[in-house]
């Protein structure tokens, strides 16, 4: 079930409904219940593997504490069905595509099998959330759940489970295990955030995605014409997967959990790490405390910290997808990383910001945001196409060599699709404008209470449902971040 | 403010309740305001005339001149469907090679509302008694009476339909009567969102043309946009669409559907209807993957076109429809064409001989 469906709209009403009848156990059989009903709606055999596991990861953490000399095992148990999933279903195809590559090369045919199955979806998500349980009671930080069912719901949680973000068992299962209240206060901000989330999937992202496909979609892009089909694509990819989390968030709100935030404005990042600090910050952040820091982090000197973060990248981009443009991807930003600390070390320190003019400072500050946003574009042109002879020839595109009247179009597009993400942009400048030097956000200055409250947020969420109505993209696109 | 998970609110709460409730109910009324932007026009309340369903108007009348058309070439075959039937076949290269005259009604993002028009108001109005009628559909669209209704396709449907289609608008009513349509009409009844889409939407995606070219050039540098895109830009892709489940459900979906109807004309006009199921594009050199649901429609809608008089002719799995023969998304590249034509000849000639004649009873039973 997809979130912008009219059938997942009646789902969650009913569900809601029902659900705050029930005492909190009766909660907690339904939510696991309707999740399953939800991940399995359109393919029933899902469930079989969300279900293993669960079950296994469950058996794991048991055994870590029921047998702590042998928890190394257990970790292992988990690791590898979690994994093995992963990969038989994820990248069996791209493991014998490319074994049967080389095999080819070296003049050995081989005719290799192919696996002809749909990619579960959600399953680079679920299992990565259910392997953080066993991680952390592996390292001591969580025990063991007895309770079979709260673990399920932990792992199944309907809102999150297809696309994130992904939640730790510390922060989300102690939300499963202990009685929730209805609050109006989170069931009114929450649905700002739904009618946010289905405004920038609608209208946004969906809209522009019609360009980004069809510049993608072209045999003999010009260079106006594919970096404003890079532009529709970074919008809409952000657009989209912004609108899960945040559609993921309200629906949570509604049910009486928290999820953690995964975006904060990506595209005003001054440089990489700050890119990584405000992108899909719980998968980074997975990567940073299962990956990076077990690696050894930054501890052992400069040349093992560059090893590490490009190890961590790579896997990174290969989790987004079985092809080499995500390795690629993943690749381009630890490389980005990596320099920009190696410049760091070799240039001096420049003067801090409150020693500079204010003027000067403030330009500074665009300059850095629109190159890093350009070091981001051309990522995401790596992450979108997945053709590697179409890569090099993209990026050897002259800016000279295209027609006028493809400069034209390229720059139609581009406004055209600037015009879509200005809601986007605006509330990221509204946000980075309250930003104190530390980056810690201020209380915006304007907070209405009570009645004022409810005509400004009723208002906005109005506004936002009239402008899906009139605006809303006539090609109904899928959320990106499912086929991952 | 909480409630107790009960539902009853303490006392504060109540008050935080209704807010609530005032947030909900102003996001539903501010949209009213759309009632506004185009509500007052004739645009908005008027209706397609053979179509009542559907607001709008009819921008085109019906081609009549294919009647006498049909009847002066009198086909023995009839090829009806969208850009998958046009891409594929050669009609000049399978009429040499069946040896009878073959009819294209083709029409470039058409759906099954026109195909089943084509076939009533021109095929079977003619007289004509070719021996077979193809019709070309990709996985379910056959049964989906909406695809290629709304307002960017609809008006190639003005060419085929006649002053009035009733039972075309009672399909159609159905599909829409639908939980989804329901509520959509709901909402069209309460905002009113065609009109003021269709007020609206043109401004909003020709507003970035007007400032680059100003009004003048707007038109031209609109129509070289939508030249580029074209198909003799675009490239092969590998972004063949993993098989949609939606509408796989075939018992539910053929009552809300033309093809009774496309069946019935067929045993009404005296000649054999079949419908071909092309492959979409093959992926890693494979043909596409059938889900377990998909692959359940075909064989009902199998069982059910046969026991109706009908064949059904699926492409998918054929070893000689290869990635090499494909242009953009499921369309067969123009080099491929006479390829696929031939191919399609081989698999079925049959139909293109003669029915034979069993005295007293129709040619194609």
């Amino acid at each position: 079930m997809i979130f912008h469906s009219l059938d997942f709209v009646l789902f969650f009403l009913v569900f809601t409904a029902i659900y705050w009848w029930l005492p909190h156990r009766l909660q907690n059989v339904f939510l696991f219940a309707g999740s399953y009903v939800f991940y399995g709606y359109v393919h029933p055999w899902f469930l079989i593997l969300i279900a293993t596991s669960t079950i296994i990861d469950y058996c794991a953490a048991r055994g870590m504490e029921a047998r702590p000399e042998h928890r190394r095992t257990f970790l292992w148990m988990s690791i590898v069905t979690n994994f093995g999933m992963l990969g038989f279903f994820k990248y069996f195809n791209f493991f014998v595509d490319n074994v049967a590559a080389v095999l080819a090369s070296m003049g050995l045919p081989w005719n290799q099998p192919t696996l002809r199955i749909l990619l579960p979806v959600g399953i680079s998500f679920y299992t990565f959330q259910a392997m953080s349980y066993t991680i952390d009671v592996y390292k001591g930080e969580l025990h063991a759940r007895r309770n079979l069912l709260d673990l399920a719901t932990f792992v199944s949680f309907f809102p999150h489970l297809v696309a994130g973000p992904i939640q730790r068992a510390s922060f989300l299962l102690p939300q499963v295990e202990t009685p929730r209240r209805f609050s109006t206060e989170k069931a009114g901000s929450g649905l700002g955030l739904i009618c946010w989330g289905f405004f920038k999937k609608l209208v946004i992202a969906d809209n522009v995605g019609v360009i980004a496909n069809k510049v993608f979609a072209l045999g003999d892009p010009t260079f106006p014409l594919l970096w404003s089909g890079v532009f529709a694509f970074a919008i809409q990819i952000y657009a989209d997967f912004s609108a899960y989390t945040d559609i993921a968030r309200g629906t949570s709100r509604w049910l009486g959990f928290e999820l953690t935030e995964n975006f904060d404005h990506p595209y005003l990042a001054r440089t990489p790490a700050d890119f990584w600090r405000r992108w899909n910050i719980s998968l980074s952040s997975w990567f940073r405390d299962y990956v990076y820091i077990p690696l050894g982090g930054s501890k052992a000197g400069e040349m093992t910290w560059a090893r590490n973060v490009l190890v961590t990248f790579l896997l990174s981009g290969l989790w987004h997808g079985a092809s080499w443009n995500y390795v690629l991807w993943g690749a381009y930003h630890g490389i980005l990383l990596v320099l920009t600390r190696a410049h760091r070390i070799l240039k001096p320190a420049a003067p801090v910001r409150s020693e500079r003019h204010p003027l000067a400072a403030g330009l500074a500050t665009i300059a850095q945001i629109a190159g890093m946003f350009a070091l981001t574009l051309i990522g995401w042109l790596l992450f979108r196409e997945t053709e590697l002879p179409a890569i090099v020839r993209a990026l050897t595109l002259s800016p000279f060599s295209a027609p006028p009247d493809d400069r034209s179009t390229g720059l139609y597009l581009f406004l055209l699709t600037l015009l879509y993400s200005v809601p986007l942009w605006a509330q990221s400048i509204w946000v980075e404008w309250h930003r104190d030097e530390s980056g810690v956000r201020r209380p915006a200055p304007l907070v209405p209470a009570g009645w004022s409250r409810v005509a400004v947020q009723g208002l906005a969420c109005g506004l936002a449902f009239a402008a899906i109505l009139l605006l809303r993209s006539r090609a109904s696109l899928d959320f990106i971040y499912f086929q991952f | 403010m909480t409630v107790s998970p009960g539902g009853r609110p303490a006392s504060r709460s109540g008050l935080a309740l209704v807010q609530l409730i005032a947030i909900v109910l102003l996001t539903l009324v501010v949209p009213l305001s759309l009632r506004f932007v185009h509500g007052h026009s004739a645009d908005a309340t008027s209706r397609v005339p053979y179509l009542p369903a559907f607001p709008g108007h009819r921008s085109r009348p019906f081609q009549a001149e294919r009647i006498p058309e049909l009847r002066q070439m009198n086909p023995g075959a009839v090829v009806i469907g969208d850009s998958m039937a046009g891409t594929r076949i050669d009609e000049r290269l399978l009429s040499q090679l069946s040896g009878v005259p073959v009819a294209p009604l083709l029409q470039a993002g058409s759906g099954p509302a026109f195909w089943y028009l084509a076939l009533k108001n021109w095929v079977v109005a003619s007289g004509i008694k070719p021996r077979v009628v193809f019709i070309f559909f990709r996985d379910t669209n056959i049964t989906d009476v909406m695809f290629r209704l709304d307002d960017p396709y609809r008006w190639s449907l003005d060419m085929v339909a006649g002053d009035t289609e009733e039972e075309l608008n009672d399909v159609v009513q159905a599909a829409l009567d639908g939980p989804f349509y329901a509520v959509h009409q709901a909402a069209e009844r309460l905002y009113q969102v065609d009109g003021a889409r269709r007020a609206v939407e043109p401004i909003v995606s020709r507003a970035p043309a007007r400032w680059i070219a100003g009004p003048a050039g707007q038109p031209r540098l609109l129509e070289y946009a939508n030249q580029r895109f074209g198909l003799d830009h675009l490239r092969v892709m590998e972004a063949a669409d993993m098989a949609a489940d939606a509408g796989t459900d075939f018992a539910a979906s053929v009552q809300q559907s033309v093809l009774p109807l496309m069946l019935r004309e067929a045993q009404r006009g005296g000649f054999k209807l079949c419908l071909v199921r092309v492959q979409r594009r093959p992926v890693n050199g494979q043909p596409p993957v059938q889900s377990p649901a998909l692959r359940k429609y075909v064989r009902d809608l199998r069982e059910y076109v046969q026991a109706h008089g009908g064949i059904l002719h699926d492409d998918t799995g054929d070893p000689a429809i290869t990635l090499d023969m494909y242009e953009d998304g499921d369309h067969i590249a123009r080099n491929a064409r006479p390829v696929y034509t031939r191919l399609f000849f081989e698999r079925l000639r049959l139909l293109f001989r003669p029915a034979p004649r069993v005295s007293g009873a129709p040619a194609a039973q």
